[in-house]
Parts: structure tokens; C-alpha cells; sequence
């Protein structure tokens, strides 16, 4: 079996070959409670208008990489030790999250977190917080154009909205903010696959209807890498291979371990744990 | 019947007190999922300022109020500034132990910066007797009573539509997703003490008025308290009806059964009542969906 590090691209170049990146982490090192170390030197880029995935399984790192873009992580004791976070150019890895919303960079959490007692308007009108109150209400109508069934349900608690229905609020009351980067934390996260199926329509819509640069982050591999042109893999903190989508579709380990499919059939527990002990050895 | 009435009616206006200072309490919980304790100490500060206008720069009624409200409002946003914000992230107990210890403190700087004798605040109106029917009440327990069902209709106006009552909504629903739409928490839990210590500042010079000042008004916070809890603690307005209901329950069974019961009847109403309904008459269940 091939190693999966092996095909690690150089780091720290990231996946922009061509255009600045819009979004760059360069050598990033994440410590939670000054103990335990979450994300080490990690680099990527997402290219203005691209859509690139951030995949990995259950606690690699990824929600703890967008909280650390969002401002936030200082929430949950965690702290950016090392490297920087870039957004067009600027440092943002110490600007507040109310300033790093300004500038144009949100994210619809993992769990979708609509704000549960207040009502679909009142949401949205929470996205549109920072803008002044005629571009706030511009926005809204064009959310409203986007997702009709929020329009039909804006004086409903949204608490009480099904799991697809809140997501598309997510992503409605993250777009009242006017972003030009919109991350998504596991928008698959909980829902039907007909739901999920719509999400990543809308998804793709957005890009290519609104010019939006796109972060997904994803443990569902296959539906993300089905939209995005680029993609990283992050296991246990640290990116252990990228490139552009349909080559990560088609590498063989990942084929494996986040595609669940195998060129030479099903293989036996042990070597899945096999590959687990020597990702144990390298990390 | 007289005698009924005279209870009731002096129930409501000292339950309107209970109100506000129990209007201030759920706005700072609503907001910051924070009780604090030292909400009787700023009521009595604030009508401590108002007495001190008074009797130094002017009797009139306008002064003294637009005066201890800016005082109210300067105080609420110094405790966050100085005190709670550094205690942010830390745990509920220890910032609500940091409030109990504040309330200490401005409790005994009463007698630092003033003196342990009482002092009647007169602003010329208030304290007389209206005499209506057989009842007499004074005109500042009239005027304490309309003053909270004013702020009740504020209140209410001001969560569903204006911004930033939305925002202290969704901060107290999910900080950490309101700081991801760009809502500085902090902003919204300044606004939350200023205004909390201006509802409070309000009940203590209205007290001041129908009562007198002395250094033991602080109480009226262990008073109020009941109130929120028993209205619901997240809840703004039910903690206003809460405190008229407290007010009413005690004047009632202090008249009926004895001055003893007085101050018991307030907390047995609110035993009775969370084993019925825990989240207070008020409060808001959590929506969950599965």
C-alpha cells in the first residue's frame, strides 16, 4: 500500500498555482487550553472564486481551522500559536470577528445554529447586523428571491423548521452579511440525501451566480469533492495530501478511507488497522 | 373592603418596585446568562445619587431625574467595563461569586461615601397623600406603578423591533453564533447593564420617595428577586408581573395573617409555583427539535 504522505504536495506551497489566493492560512498552529495542539503548521489557500474542500474525518481539525478564520476561537480557549491567516492580502488572525465579518469573510457553522427562538426575518435580519439598515433590508429581498419558502415562512419560529429548511436559513442569514468568502461547516450534516442534494445545488448556484469563493468543509468526501476544484485532507491536524478535486477522487487512498470504495474489492479490518497504526507513527 | 383595598393598592405600588429591580435582573440573564447580586445595591446607590442632587444642586424633579439616570447609566457600564468583562469565558460561578462580592462593596460604600442615618428624598411632588375614595396613596406609588407599565411597553417594543434587541435576544440564544454574524457581545451585555441599572436606579428614587433612603435598601433586591425567578428569569416582562404579584401576595398575608408572614409569603408563593411550572409563570422552555 502506497503511504499517504508520499503524495503530499511540498509544503508549505498551497494549491494556488496561478491567481493570489483570496483565503490563505500559512504555517498555522492552533493550541487549545496552552495543551493540546489542534491544527500544526498547516497551510492552504482558497483562490478568489474557487471552491476548494476541506475534508477529514471527526476531529482533525477542520471547524477548529474556520473558527480560528472567523475570529472565535478565543471562545473556547484556543489560541493561534504560530503562521498567520491572510484575506485579501491582510492579516486577519487577529482582528476581531465583528471586523473579519466586515471584510467580507463568514461561515454557516457546523450544525446550522440558526438563533432557535427568534423568527426567520429576525435571523436574517441577525446576518445583516453590520450593514446599515437599507442594505440590510436589499439583501433580505434577494435572499428571499433565493429561498422562497423562507419568504413564505419569515414570521415562523425557526426552531421549529426542519433540518433542510434551517440549513437554507444558515446560508441565507450568512449571505445577509454580503461575504465574498462563504465557509461551510458540514452542510450535509443530519440531512436526507434529497436535502443534501438541494444544499449543494444551492451551493454551487452561489458560486456561480454570485461569484462567491467557496471553503467547504466536509466529511462527506464524495459530495464535496463532486463541486470543488481543489481539495485538502486533514488528519490529525495537519494536511496530509491535496490537490485538485477529480485527482484526490481518484487517489487510491482516498478512494479508500473517504470514499469507501476500493479498486481491489473490499479490504480486511486489519488493514484498515494497519493504516490506522501508521498514521499513529507519522503524526 | 377598605381595608382589603388599602392592602392591595400599596401591594401593587411596592410590587412595582419589585418589578423594575426584577425587570433588571432578567435583562442582565437574558443577555448574559449572568444573576446579579449586586442589583438591590444599585438601586440604592442610584437613589442615593438622586438624594445628593437633590439636596446640592437642585430640588427640581427633572434635574434630579435626568441626573441619577445618567448616574444609573454610567454605573451599569462601568460594573461591565471594569468588573464583568474581564471575567468573560470564565465560569458562571465564579463571575456570579465576582457579583456577590461587588454588592458587598457598594453596599458599605454607602456609609463610606454618605452615613448610616435615613433621609427622606423630597422633591416637592410624590410624597403627598391622594386621597381617593377611602384609599390614600401617594402620588409617587401612583406614578411608580404607570413608570413600569411604560417600561413594560418599552421593553416589549424595544426586543421585538428594534436591532439591538433582536441582538440581545440572539447573543443570550447563541453568543457564539451571534459573534460569527459580527454581533459584539460585549456592545450588547454593556447595553444590558446600562439598561438594567436604569430601571433599577429608577425603582430606588421612586422608593426614596414614597419610603425613605437608608443604608438597608439593598433589600429590595433579595425582594426582587423572588419576582424574577417566580416571572422567569429569561423573561423581561414576566419578571415585571412577577414583582407585582410579590408585592401583592405580601402585602396581603402581612395584613391578613400577621407581619411575621410578610416576608415568608413571597418565597412560599415561589415554591409552590416552580413545582409547578420550573421555568417561572414566564419563562421560555428551550425549543427542541430532535
Amino acid at each position: 500500500m502506497r503511504t499517504i504522505s508520499a503524495v503530499q504536495s511540498p509544503a508549505p506551497e498551497p494549491g494556488a498555482d496561478t491567481a493570489p489566493a483570496l483565503l490563505e492560512f500559512r504555517n498555522v498552529r492552533i493550541v487549545y487550553d496552552n495543551a493540546i495542539e489542534a491544527i500544526r503548521d498547516v497551510s492552504l489557500a482558497v483562490p478568489r472564486g474557487g471552491v476548494v474542500a476541506l475534508l477529514g474525518s471527526n476531529g482533525a481539525g477542520k471547524s477548529t481551522l474556520l473558527k480560528a478564520m472567523s475570529g472565535i476561537l478565543h471562545t473556547e480557549e484556543g489560541v493561534i500559536e504560530n503562521g498567520s491567516i491572510q484575506f485579501d492580502g491582510v492579516d486577519i488572525h487577529r482582528a476581531p470577528a465583528d471586523d473579519i465579518v466586515r471584510r467580507g469573510v463568514v461561515q454557516v457553522p457546523e450544525g446550522r445554529r440558526v438563533f432557535a427562538g427568534l423568527t426567520i426575518d429576525e435571523n436574517l435580519q441577525m446576518g445583516g447586523y453590520t450593514r446599515t439598515s437599507t442594505d440590510a433590508r436589499e439583501a433580505r429581498d434577494k435572499v428571499f428571491t433565493l429561498f422562497p419558502r423562507l419568504a413564505d415562512r419569515r414570521d415562523q419560529i425557526a426552531g421549529y423548521m426542519s433540518g433542510g429548511e434551517q440549513q437554507m436559513l444558515a446560508i441565507g442569514r450568512a449571505l445577509m452579511t454580503n461575504p465574498t468568502l462563504l465557509a461551510l461547516d458540514e452542510p450535509s450534516l443530519g440531512l436526507a440525501p434529497l436535502i443534501i442534494d438541494r444544499i449543494y445545488e444551492i451551493i454551487a448556484g452561489l458560486r456561480r451566480e454570485l461569484g462567491l469563493t467557496v471553503l467547504l468543509v466536509e466529511q462527506n468526501a464524495q459530495r464535496a469533492l463532486e463541486i470543488a476544484d481543489y481539495g485538502y485532507i486533514l488528519e490529525n491536524g495537519r494536511v496530509v495530501l491535496d490537490g485538485p478535486a477529480t485527482k484526490l477522487a481518484a487517489n487510491a487512498d482516498v478512494q479508500e478511507f473517504y470514499l469507501g470504495v476500493s479498486s481491489t474489492g473490499r479490504k480486511s479490518l486489519r488493514d484498515v488497522k494497519h493504516y490506522k497504526r501508521r498514521k499513529r507513527w507519522l503524526s | 373592603m377598605d381595608y382589603f383595598l388599602q392592602l392591595a393598592v400599596s401591594g401593587i405600588a411596592i410590587g412595582a418596585v419589585y418589578g423594575l429591580l426584577a425587570m433588571g435582573f432578567a435583562a442582565i440573564y437574558k443577555s448574559t446568562g449572568l444573576v446579579n447580586f449586586a442589583q438591590g445595591e444599585i438601586t440604592m446607590i442610584v437613589a442615593y445619587i438622586a438624594w445628593t442632587i437633590a439636596t446640592t444642586v437642585s430640588g427640581n424633579v427633572v434635574v434630579v431625574s435626568a441626573g441619577a439616570i445618567a448616574a444609573a447609566v454610567v454605573l451599569g457600564l462601568a460594573i461591565e467595563r471594569i468588573v464583568m468583562r474581564p471575567m468573560l469565558g470564565e465560569p458562571v460561578f465564579s463571575t456570579v461569586m465576582v457579583t456577590i462580592g461587588l454588592a458587598v462593596i457598594l453596599r458599605s460604600s454607602i456609609t463610606f461615601i454618605w452615613d448610616a442615618y435615613p433621609h427622606a428624598l423630597d422633591l416637592g411632588t410624590g410624597r403627598g397623600i391622594i386621597r381617593i375614595g377611602g384609599l390614600g396613596v401617594r402620588g409617587a406609588q401612583i406614578a411608580v406603578v404607570g413608570t413600569l407599565l411604560l417600561l413594560l411597553a418599552g421593553f416589549w417594543l424595544f426586543f421585538r423591533y428594534s436591532k439591538f434587541g433582536v441582538a440581545m435576544r440572539a447573543v443570550a440564544a447563541d453568543d457564539r453564533t451571534a459573534l460569527l454574524m459580527g454581533i459584539s457581545a460585549s456592545r450588547i451585555h454593556a447595553i444590558a447593564w446600562a439598561a438594567s441599572s436604569v430601571v433599577a436606579g429608577i425603582a430606588g428614587i421612586f422608593f426614596a420617595i414614597s419610603y425613605d433612603l437608608s443604608p438597608d435598601m439593598y433589600q429590595l433586591g433579595l425582594k426582587a428577586f423572588p419576582a424574577t425567578i417566580l416571572g422567569g428569569l429569561d423573561s423581561v416582562l414576566g419578571s415585571g408581573f412577577g414583582g407585582i404579584l410579590i408585592g401583592l401576595t405580601e402585602n396581603l398575608a402581612g395584613g391578613y395573617l400577621g407581619s411575621g408572614v410578610k416576608d415568608v409569603a413571597g418565597f412560599v408563593m415561589i415554591v409552590v409555583v416552580l413545582m409547578i411550572r420550573p421555568f417561572g409563570l414566564f419563562g421560555e422552555r428551550d425549543i427542541e427539535r430532535v
